[in-house]
């Protein structure tokens, strides 16, 4: 099945050089990006499962080894543009602890380890696209030399679509978080509409866990079969 | 029927966890003839990079994306000098395109993926023909022995490597 890959919307997606964001100065192209054609080359893609153990699918932990913080799951999605959902698909996901504190050795915020809680995992999705992941709500942190910007509690994703060109990095945010609409990378994506999809719905839900749910939707939708 | 608009990309972040960037620099396990390609990380002033993430993406030998005993793709992050190292084989040419490898670039400050090709050779490409012509030489490795290629990656600033929008 031939994939068909549009041209990004600029609204819709991060500008490159955002103002509260000084590194973005520094490091995103000063020249325009080029337009290439596409071929077989960037229109197939890695079958990245066959190279990436599967690590972690719970970071909350129980009974004594259980992770300090609110106990949440995450219900995602993964989805094509044309809303198929792609099943096998590879997703990492990393984020700090409840104190705000990465796994990371570069993280210098004074904030707690938690030594029952490590911040990485590498899921595939089921047959309708979705992976849970059962973990505790990250914490809020500084980010260092820059004045009061805070970042708000966001979960790292990385997905493998269905091509190349459907890789797919992205931080989810959750509903209701004040710093939400100060933070400079989320606020760098200028259509309302898109930011919102970036924030997780909470959903009703009897158990123990705060239940959310969202939708990584990857580069793609189906192109004539003859295509690469 | 339903048109979903693709979720935006947003930063990599500072935290990539380390071990998810490990041993994935070697694609050429078990593979008799590998080549090295190395290179750096810098920014605007040449500034060197630390934990840069690089993905690789290219055909087998023989020009295939589909191989089973091969699979093209690898990640490699920067060390505190801006090194990165990839262990491969030389791809084939394919269905119209020279040898190439796609590079693709994730780092805190890049608030989406850049996207790169690394050609062997100035080549009749459609790829590297799409950039201006005094900028091709960016986007080719320089031959440093027989099996091993530098291709350094400046993200902006000086003699900036160019890169695609797709």
């Amino acid at each position: 099945m031939g994939v068909l890959i549009e041209p990004r919307d600029a609204m819709t997606q991060a500008q490159g050089v955002e103002a509260g964001y000084a590194q973005t100065a520094r490091r995103w192209p000063a020249q325009p990006l080029a337009r290439r054609p596409h071929s077989a080359s960037e229109l197939s893609g890695p079958q990245v499962a066959r190279r990436l153990a599967l690590v972690r699918g719970d970071l909350a932990g129980h009974g004594d080894r259980r992770a300090i913080g609110q106990l949440v799951r995450l219900r995602v999605r993964v989805l094509d543009e044309d809303g198929a959902p792609l099943p096998g698909a590879v997703v990492e996901a990393w984020h700090c602890n409840a104190a705000g504190k990465y796994i990371h050795p570069n993280d210098t915020h004074d904030a707690p380890v938690d030594p029952n809680f490590y911040g990485a995992a590498r899921m595939v999705a089921g047959d309708s696209g979705l992976v849970e992941l059962r973990t505790i709500k990250p914490g809020a942190y500084p980010v260092p030399d820059t004045g009061g910007w805070w970042r708000p509690p966001h979960v790292h994703f990385s997905v493998w679509g269905r091509v190349w060109l459907s890789r797919l990095v992205t931080q989810m945010f959750f509903p209701g978080e004040p710093l939400n609409e100060s933070d400079p990378i989320l606020n760098a994506i200028r259509d309302r509409a898109a930011r919102e999809r970036c924030i997780a719905r909470l959903v009703p839900s009897k158990g123990n866990e705060l239940v959310y749910e969202y939708q990584l939707v990857v580069r793609g939708r189906k192109g004539n079969p003859g295509m690469p | 029927m339903t048109r979903l608009i693709p979720t935006a990309e947003l930063t990599l972040g500072p935290f990539f966890p380390p071990e998810f960037a490990q041993g994935l620099h070697d694609l050429a396990q078990g593979v008799a003839e590998v080549i090295e390609i190395s290179g750096r990380v810098t920014e605007l002033d040449g500034n060197p990079l630390d934990n840069v993430v690089l993905e690789i993406w290219q055909a087998d030998a023989a020009g295939r994306f589909d191989s089973p005993e091969f699979l093209g793709w690898g990640r490699a992050a920067t060390d505190a000098q801006g090194n990165y190292r990839f262990r491969t084989v030389r791809p084939g040419a394919c269905a119209g395109r020279a040898p190439h490898v796609n590079f693709l670039i994730l780092y805190s400050g890049l608030m989406r993926q850049l996207q790169t090709v690394m050609f062997f050779e100035d080549a009749d490409d459609p790829v590297l023909r799409a950039v201006e012509k005094s900028r091709r030489g960016g986007l080719v490795a320089k031959k440093v022995d027989s099996t091993s290629y530098r291709f350094d990656i400046r993200l902006r600033g000086g003699e900036e490597t160019p890169f695609f929008d797709d």
